[in-house]
């Protein structure tokens, strides 16, 4: 085994352990807001670590830019769907996305 | 067996945690869970491409990234308007 393989399955089993930690997250949560937090978590750590691993592999070919294009929207575009899922679960549970006037500052 | 064959299978292990919210948690969790399972989705086909050494495979993640994305504000514009 040579330190690029090493490596490669460091980062892999890191990455694949902090999706597992963003499951459990949401799985053991309350609320949906803390849920969305795991969520949203799952598009950053993770991904990035299983990318790296997978660029180590096969560098800047046709196969390491899908895979950076794949991610990258996800890491991108992820924060507007939980800011909608956010903004929904608002509307659900308070009827609208407005401070209530307990959680307007003084 | 290639490391990323084993990590495919860690991630399809981490969708295990997400269908007990499917199946008791309420609707908006659900949506929730369903857009960590399209990044899982995204992950898993992006190690199994690798694992496979089919590079037409890879074409396959950024269609699950999208999709996931565009399925996730249709829920969430569903969910806010109608529930």
């Amino acid at each position: 085994m040579t330190t690029q393989d090493l490596l490669v399955d460091v980062l892999l089993a890191v990455g694949v352990a902090a999706q597992l930690l963003c499951s459990i997250g949401v799985a053991v949560m309350h609320s949906v807001f803390d849920r969305l937090h795991y969520a949203a978590a799952a598009t950053t750590v993770g991904p990035f670590l299983i990318l790296a691993a997978l660029l180590i592999r096969v560098g800047l070919t046709t196969q390491g830019l899908e895979a950076i294009a794949a991610i990258g929207v996800l890491f991108l575009a992820n924060p507007l769907v939980v800011n909608a899922t956010a903004r929904a679960a608002r509307r659900m549970d308070y009827g609208g996305v407005d401070a209530l006037p307990e959680e307007k500052g003084s | 067996m290639t490391a990323f064959m084993w990590a495919s299978f860690g991630l399809i292990a981490c969708f295990v945690p997400l269908v007990f919210v499917l199946l008791f948690g309420r609707e908006i969790d659900g949506v929730v869970a369903l857009e960590l399972c399209g990044t899982l989705t995204t992950l898993v086909l992006i190690c199994l491409a690798q694992a496979f050494g089919r590079t037409a495979y890879f074409t396959l993640p950024v269609i699950s990234a999208t999709t996931t994305v565009v399925g996730g504000l249709v829920f969430a514009r569903f969910f806010g308007r109608v529930l």
